[in-house]
């Protein structure tokens, strides 16, 4: 079976760009298509081609980085790595995984590594407001406030996760992959993968009921 | 006497059963008998639905994380791509 055709019977993620193609065919099909279709060309050494797949999938890659690293700079530098990398060895995507999830594995991989180079650094601040919060304006100030609070804490007890068990957590419950697809990208059996999901999710409650009681105390 | 130090002792595995298998259950992974046991502990176990409670919340503000980016990353990946490729 080739490539195109392994991929296909895959399902895409969540955020998985949808092409309307010809309009006869279901979007999401002709979605998959499309970027199969990218992938064939760009293993040819299309660098157009390739130039498309970064479109569609830089921007989200650059968020899952950006969870798990908690710095902003780190994580332009390690999804610039990424498709420098992935770019590099694209004749070794044999395609028994979703191109995807390919990529987001040289991604974790990347960002290991750029973990291990700044161990010795202090750890990083929970990230900026500036860069990952949209204010919604229904909500009354108060609230605001609270639900402000309460993700700062998240985002705090999430970095503090040892990194094996802060990706799954990322990559599972913040961006949404099915416990398959996430378990491909950390290359671990469903077991594994489920236990450390299981670890990180008690740790981060925790975190989410001490500050509910510490606000109800208040 | 024996039959409620059973009782206490089976309430205990399935406690232990149950902690480890939250997330399985929240997540629709688990098998109808092991689905059934976490429910039938649940129904007694203040313990555990307190868990249960916290974890949902804690999964729904996971979600709430989930941000589009501002502004679009790739044109800096595809000017370094053209520059050392």
């Amino acid at each position: 079976m080739d490539v195109a055709a392994r991929s296909a019977r895959r399902s895409a993620p969540p955020w998985h760009p949808v092409h309307d193609g010809d309009g006869r065919r279901p979007a999401v099909t002709a979605g998959i298509n499309h970027e199969i279709d990218l992938v064939v060309r760009a293993r040819a050494g299309d660098r157009d081609a390739f130039e498309r797949l970064v479109r569609l999938h830089a921007d989200r890659l650059y968020a899952v980085v950006l969870r798990v690293s908690g710095d902003a700079h780190e994580a332009e530098e390690v999804v610039q790595e990424t498709f420098l990398r992935a770019w590099r060895n694209i004749d070794r995507f044999q395609g028994r995984s979703q191109f995807f999830t390919w990529l987001y594995r040289i991604g974790v991989n990347e960002a290991r590594r750029s973990q291990e180079r700044r161990r010795a650094r202090p750890q990083s601040a929970p990230l900026a407001d500036a860069e990952t919060q949209i204010p919604d304006e229904r909500q009354a100030p108060q609230a605001r406030a609270e639900s402000h609070e309460l993700r700062r804490a998240l985002e705090a007890a999430i970095l503090a996760l040892p990194l094996e068990y802060r990706m799954p957590l990322v990559l599972r419950d913040v961006e949404g992959l099915s416990t398959a697809q996430a378990a491909d990208v950390m290359e671990l059996g469903e077991a594994a993968f489920k236990s450390r999901l299981h670890r990180a999710r008690l740790a981060v409650r925790e975190a989410v009921d001490h500050f509910v009681a510490q606000r109800d105390d208040t | 006497m024996i039959r409620r130090l059973l009782a206490k002792r089976r309430f205990m595995r399935d406690h232990r059963f149950t902690q480890a298998h939250l997330s399985d259950y929240v997540d629709g992974d688990l098998r109808s008998p092991e689905r059934e046991r976490v429910e039938e502990h649940l129904h007694w176990c203040p313990e555990c639905r307190r868990v249960l409670e916290s974890l949902r919340r804690t999964l729904m503000e996971l979600m709430g994380l989930r941000t589009p980016p501002h502004e679009s990353f790739a044109p800096s990946v595809i000017d370094r791509l053209r520059r050392e490729t």
